[in-house]
C-alpha cells in the first residue's frame, strides 16, 4: 500500500495500525516515509520535531518487516512511528533538552523508557520539541524555537510536552513521549485535543530522563485515543533496576479497559470555581459523558489541594537547582570561552548564563534561595508538609470509595502565544489542577472533552482523571469512557 | 586582652582538645552508586595503576540521564565497622545532596548523609599501646558518602599546566566518615586511635587500608586552652587540618598546631569565639600547616534529602547476624596473647597486624587444643618457622602450605616434648608439600624424641662403655659437670638425633654419681 491509503494508516488507532503490520496489511517502512512526509509538510511551521535520524528509523523499520515476513510478532506497538521528548536520553542523535548547554549533546546510553518503546515495536523517527529542559508551560521556552498550536498556529500547544503534543495533535505520530513534573504531559494533551497520561510515579523508569524534579518527574505518554496512549503506555512501564524510585510491581493491565459501571468518582467542585466558561462546559459534557456510561460522580472535599501550586513551585525548583548543577561546562555542554587567568568559577557561573535560558535560571535561582541556610525550614520544609496534606487529601477521598477524581486539565483552552510572557507566576497558576497528582504521586490522564469545536472558544480542553496508585487501568478505563 | 599585655604573658600549659574526622574508603568491588569498579577494591591495582578516566560510567560522570543505585555491600561494611565501633546502627538510613561547585565533583554535589547515618553516636576504649594508656572516645557518627575526583596541574615529567587536568577514577568510590567527639588531650592519642582504627577497618574487611593509597585520610580538628601565668586561661579557635594520609602527618600537623595557637594568640589574639573556625591544609615538606580557608567564606552547602535514592531500611535481624560473626579485634586478641600466651608486645601484635595472617595464626593456635604450652608452640611456630619461611619466600605464612590443623600438631608434639625446636621445623618444611600428619612425618623422617628410658639405657650405657669416652666419664665422677655434654653428644650419635636430650643428661648423671 502506499501513497494516500498509507498515509490514512497514521490517523487510524495505535492498536490498527500495529495490527495491520504484524499482518502484513501495511509495511513499517511505508508508514515511517508517510510520518516523514507529514513531517517535512507540517512541522516547519508547527516545530514539533528538534531532530531527525531518518536512516536509522528505515533500517529499524526493515528490520521489523523483514520479521513480519519470517512470521516473527515484532510487539504490540509494531510499526508504530513515535517521538520522544529531547530530555529522553537516546544512544543515536543528540539529546538537548531544547537548550543551548546541551547544543549538540549525545549520550552514551538510552532511557529505558526509549529502550522499552522500540523493544514492542515502535520506530522512534527522531526528538520533540520541548520548554527548555522541561521548565515552562508554553512551549515557548525552548532554545530550538516555540512550538505552535496546530489547531491554531497563533496559539501555545501547551508544555512543557509541546512537540510531543503537536506533533500527535497533527498527525505526525501517532504516538510520542512525553514527561511530566506538574503537568507537562496533560496540560498540553489539553490544548493540543489528545489524550495524555502520566502514570504512577515510580511505574516508569527514569533511567535516561534527564532530571528536572526527580521526586515528581515521570515519563508519560500521548495519543490521539485513550487506548492508544494506554497501549504506549503498557510498553513502557515495569521495574528497572538502574532506577532505585522505580516500583517493582505486576504489570497496570492497563492495555484492556475495565468496565466502569458502577465506578464512583470524586469531583471536587469548590476548585472550580474561575475556570473558563469553555472549560466549565466541557467539563460538564465530560461529566455526562461518564454518567451515560454508569460511572457515580459525588462531590468531594480537597481543600489542602489550595497549597499545592505553591508547595510545588518551591519543591520543583529545588529539586531543579540540584539536578541542573551538573551542568558546569567542565565535562559536557557548553563551556564559555573564557580569557587567560579567569578562575574556574567565573568559567561555571559564565557558562551557566550562557546555557541556560531565563525560564531555567529563574528556577535555579528560586530553587537555590529555597534551600538556603535560613530559609530551608520556611519554605523546602514547610512545602514538604503540604504536600503530605495533598496525599491525605487524595487518600481520604479514595477511602470514601472513590475511584478517581475527576477535575478540568487546565483552566483554559489553548492560550495565544506571548499570553505570559511578562507574568510567569500566572503562568504557573495554570498548572494548579495538574500538579496535585504529581506531589502525590498518582497516575493521571487528560481526556479531550466531549463537544469538541462547539465549546466556547471552539478549541479543545481536557477532562483528567486521577486514580488510586498503581491503577493506571482504571483511569485509562474512565478516560476511555468519556473519549468514546 | 590587650595587646602589650598579650604579649607580656607568660603560657603556663597548654590544654589539647581535639576531635578526628576519618574518612575510609571502603574496598568494595564497585563504587558507592554504579556498577563501575572502583579503585579502592581489595585486590585492586588502585589508581595508581588505573590509566585517567577508566573507571568511569555515565553515573561517575554524573552524564545527563544517569541514576544513583547504592551499593549494598558498602552498606554492610559500614555497619560492621560501625558495631566495632561501639555505634548504634540505624533502623533506616537517608541520603542527602551536599551542594558546591567544583571541577573534580561531576554532580554538583556530593552525595552523603547528613541527619539519618548509618551509625549513630558509639564509645571506644583504645587499648593500651607500648606509648599510651588505655583511653576511651566518643563516636559521634560514621556515615556513607562519596568520593570526588582528582584534579592536577602538571603533566607527566612535572611540567605545570594553566589549566587543570580532570580524572573522575576515584569518583564515586564510597568512602565511610568516622567522626568522634573533642575526647584527644594529646597527639599520641590521636595516633594511638588512627592506628587501632586502620587495624579495626582491615579485620573488618573494610578497606586494605593502606595509607599511601589514600585508603585513610585524617582530619584532625584541634584546639587549647592556654593557661596563663596569673590564673587566666584563653581558648583558642578550632582548626581544622584536611586530608592528612599518614600517622606521622597526623602527629606533625597536631603537634604544630598546638604550639602555633599558642603564637597566634600572643602576636595576633586569636581566641574562640562566632567564625573563629578555620581550616588548615598540612605541608609534608615544611613540616607545618597553611590556611586554606576562613569561616567567612565558609559554603552553603544547602543540603536537602536525594530524591533519586529511597532511604535505605535496615533489618534489625541483619544487624544482629552481622554482630554474632564479627570477628576478634586485632589489639583485643593481641592483648589476649600478651596475657595469656606470655608473648611481647612485638610478637603479638606481628600476629595479630595482618588480617588474613592473624586469622591464620588464630586457627593455628586453636588448633593445638586446650593446652597452653602448646598454644604458645603454636604461636612460636608461625613466628618463626613461618615468619622465617614467608619473609625468605616474599609470601604471606597462610600461603606456604602448610595448614593450621599441621602446624597445631607440631605444636602438640613439643608440648608434649616428641619433637625438638630443631626436628620441628624440619617437620614444618616437610609439610609445605605434604598433606601427612606431623606425627607421620615425624617418624618417616626419624625425627620424633626418644625418652623411653629402655631405648635410652642401651644408648648412654654404650657410650658411657666405649673406651674412647673414659676420660670424659673420669672427669665427670671428679664432679666436672661441663663434661657431661661430651658423654651427651657420643648418645646423641648413637641415637640419631632422636634421644630426648634432657632424660639423657639425667641417665647419664645418675649412673656416674652412684
Amino acid at each position: 500500500m502506499t501513497g494516500g491509503g498509507a498515509d490514512a494508516w497514521l490517523d487510524r488507532p495505535v492498536r490498527e495500525i500495529a495490527r495491520a503490520v504484524r499482518t502484513g496489511e501495511v509495511l513499517c517502512t511505508t508508514l515511517v516515509e508517510a510520518s516523514f512526509a507529514r513531517i517535512d509538510a507540517l512541522d516547519e511551521e508547527i516545530n514539533a520535531v528538534v531532530s531527525l535520524e531518518r536512516e536509522r528509523a528505515l533500517a529499524r523499520s526493515a528490520v521489523i518487516d523483514d520479521a513480519v515476513k519470517r512470521g516473527e510478532d515484532p510487539g504490540a506497538l509494531a510499526g508504530v512511528p513515535a517521538l520522544v521528548k529531547d530530555n529522553l536520553c537516546t544512544d543515536w542523535g543528540t539529546t538537548t533538552c531544547a537548550s543551548m548547554m546541551l547544543e549538540g549533546y549525545r549520550s552514551p546510553f538510552s532511557a529505558t523508557s526509549v529502550h522499552k518503546l522500540e523493544d514492542a515495536g515502535a520506530v522512534v523517527l527522531g526528538k520533540a520539541n520541548m520548554d527548555e529542559f522541561a521548565m515552562g508551560g508554553s512551549g515557548e521556552h525552548s532554545a530550538l524555537g516555540v512550538t505552535r498550536n496546530p489547531l491554531d498556529t497563533s496559539r501555545s500547544p501547551g508544555g512543557s510536552s509541546s512537540g510531543s503534543a503537536a506533533s500527535v495533535a497533527s498527525g505526525m505520530v501517532p504516538l510520542a513521549l512525553g514527561s511530566d513534573t506538574g503537568g507537562s504531559v496533560r496540560q498540553p494533551a489539553s490544548f493540543c485535543g489528545v489524550v495524555g497520561v502520566k502514570p504512577t510515579y515510580g511505574r516508569v523508569s527514569r533511567y535516561g530522563l534527564v532530571a528536572f524534579a526527580s521526586s515528581l518527574d515521570q515519563v508519560g505518554v500521548l495519543a490521539r485515543d485513550a487506548d492508544s496512549a494506554a497501549l504506549g503506555l503498557s510498553a513502557i512501564e515495569g521495574h528497572d533496576p538502574l532506577d532505585m524510585t522505580s516500583a517493582q510491581r505486576g504489570h497496570s493491565g492497563c492495555h484492556e479497559a475495565r468496565d466502569v459501571r458502577g465506578l464512583k468518582v470524586g469531583v471536587p467542585r469548590a476548585l472550580l470555581d474561575g475556570v473558563d466558561a469553555g472549560v466549565a462546559a466541557g467539563f460538564e459534557n465530560a461529566s455526562s459523558a461518564l454518567v451515560a456510561r454508569g460511572v457515580e460522580l459525588v462531590d468531594v472535599e480537597m481543600p489542602s489541594v489550595e497549597g499545592a501550586v505553591s508547595a510545588y513551585y518551591v519543591l520543583a525548583p529545588a529539586e531543579a537547582s540540584s539536578n541542573l548543577a551538573r551542568f558546569d561546562g567542565v565535562r559536557y555542554g557548553r563551556r564559555a570561552a573564557m580569557e587567560a587567568g579567569a578562575s574556574v568559577g567565573e568559567m561555571i557561573a559564565r557558562s551557566r548564563g550562557e546555557g541556560f535560558g531565563e525560564e531555567v535560571q529563574r528556577r535555579i535561582v528560586i530553587g537555590t534561595f529555597v534551600l538556603s541556610a535560613g530559609y530551608h525550614d520556611a519554605y523546602y520544609t514547610t512545602a514538604q508538609r503540604v504536600r503530605r496534606l495533598v496525599k491525605n487529601d487524595f487518600q481520604r477521598v479514595f477511602e470514601s470509595g472513590c475511584a478517581a477524581v475527576l477535575t478540568p486539565t487546565a483552566p483554559s483552552a489553548a492560550f495565544e502565544l506571548g499570553s505570559f510572557e511578562n507574568d510567569p507566576l500566572a503562568l504557573y497558576l495554570q498548572d494548579a489542577f495538574t500538579i496535585p497528582a504529581n506531589l502525590a504521586g498518582l497516575p493521571s490522564v487528560s481526556v479531550p472533552c466531549p463537544g469538541g469545536a462547539s465549546i466556547g472558544s471552539g478549541l479543545p480542553v481536557g477532562a483528567m482523571l486521577t486514580g488510586h496508585a498503581f491503577d493506571e487501568r482504571t483511569v485509562m478505563s474512565l478516560a476511555g469512557a468519556i473519549g468514546t | 586582652m590587650p595587646e602589650a599585655q598579650r604579649r607580656a604573658a607568660t603560657i603556663e600549659r597548654v590544654v589539647p582538645k581535639i576531635g578526628m574526622e576519618v574518612h575510609v574508603e571502603l574496598a568494595t568491588r564497585t563504587k558507592m552508586f554504579s556498577r563501575v569498579p572502583s579503585p579502592a577494591a581489595a585486590g585492586s591495582a588502585g589508581l595508581e595503576e588505573a590509566s585517567p578516566n577508566s573507571l568511569i560510567d555515565p553515573v561517575t560522570l554524573g552524564l545527563p540521564g544517569a541514576l544513583p543505585v547504592p551499593n549494598e555491600r558498602a552498606v554492610e561494611l559500614s555497619i560492621r565497622v560501625g558495631l566495632a565501633l561501639g555505634c548504634e546502627i540505624a533502623r533506616r538510613t537517608q541520603w542527602d545532596r551536599k551542594s558546591y561547585f567544583y571541577p573534580d565533583l561531576p554532580k554538583g554535589y556530593q552525595t552523603s548523609q547528613l541527619d539519618h547515618p548509618v551509625c549513630g553516636p558509639g564509645l571506644v576504649t583504645v587499648p593500651a599501646t607500648q606509648e599510651t594508656d588505655p583511653f576511651d572516645i566518643r563516636i559521634t557518627r560514621a556515615h556513607l558518602e562519596e568520593d570526588a575526583g582528582k584534579l592536577s596541574h602538571e603533566l607527566p615529567g612535572g611540567v605545570k599546566t594553566d589549566f587543570s587536568i580532570a580524572d573522575y577514577n576515584r569518583a564515586g568510590t564510597p568512602l565511610l566518615e568516622i567522626v568522634t567527639e573533642p575526647d584527644f588531650t594529646s597527639a599520641e592519642q590521636c595516633v594511638a586511635f588512627a592506628k587501632w582504627l586502620r587495624d579495626v577497618c582491615r579485620a573488618m574487611g573494610a578497606t586494605e587500608g593502606v595509607m599511601q593509597r589514600g585508603h585513610m585520610r585524617f582530619e584532625p580538628n584541634i584546639n587549647a586552652t592556654l593557661e596563663l601565668a596569673g590564673g587566666e586561661s584563653i581558648v583558642t579557635p578550632i582548626v581544622e587540618v584536611k586530608n592528612l594520609n599518614s600517622f606521622r602527618a597526623v602527629a606533625g600537623a597536631i603537634d604544630y598546631e598546638l604550639r602555633a595557637q599558642g603564637e597566634r594568640w600572643v602576636e595576633a589574639g586569636q581566641e574562640m569565639g562566632p567564625g573563629a573556625k578555620s581550616t588548615r591544609g598540612w605541608d609534608d615538606d615544611k613540616c607545618r600547616t597553611f590556611l586554606q580557608r576562613t569561616k567567612e567564606d565558609a559554603h552553603d552547602y544547602r543540603y536537602f534529602p536525594c530524591p533519586d535514592l529511597m532511604p535505605v531500611e535496615i533489618d534489625p535481624a541483619l544487624v544482629a547476624t552481622i554482630r554474632d560473626a564479627l570477628p576478634e579485634l586485632p589489639a583485643q586478641r593481641a592483648a589476649r596473647y600478651r596475657e595469656t600466651l606470655g608473648l611481647g608486645w612485638k610478637e603479638a601484635s606481628a600476629l595479630t597486624e595482618e588480617p588474613a595472617t592473624s586469622g591464620f595464626a588464630d586457627a593455628c593456635i586453636r588448633a593445638a587444643g586446650e593446652d597452653v604450652k602448646a598454644q604458645t608452640a603454636a604461636a612460636n611456630l608461625v613466628l618463626q618457622s613461618g615468619f622465617k619461611r614467608a619473609n625468605e619466600s616474599g609470601e604471606s605464612v597462610e600461603t606456604l602450605g602448610v595448614t593450621p590443623e599441621q602446624i597445631g600438631g607440631i605444636a602438640l608434639m613439643r608440648a608434649q616434648g616428641t619433637l625438638s625446636a630443631q626436628a620441628a621445623d624440619a617437620v614444618f618444611e616437610s609439610l609445605r608439600v605434604s598433606d601427612e600428619s606431623p606425627e607421620d612425618v615425624s617418624s618417616r623422617l626419624g625425627l620424633v624424641t626418644v625418652s623411653d628410658d629402655g631405648a635410652l639405657s642401651t644408648w648412654v650405657d654404650e657410650t658411657l662403655a666405649d673406651p674412647k669416652n673414659a676420660a670424659s666419664v673420669e672427669d665427670v665422677r671428679a664432679g666436672k659437670v661441663a663434661a657431661v655434654g661430651r658423654l651427651m653428644g657420643g648418645v646423641m650419635q648413637r641415637s640419631g638425633g632422636q634421644a630426648d636430650a634432657k632424660r639423657v643428661r639425667e641417665m647419664i648423671l645418675e649412673r656416674l654419681s652412684g
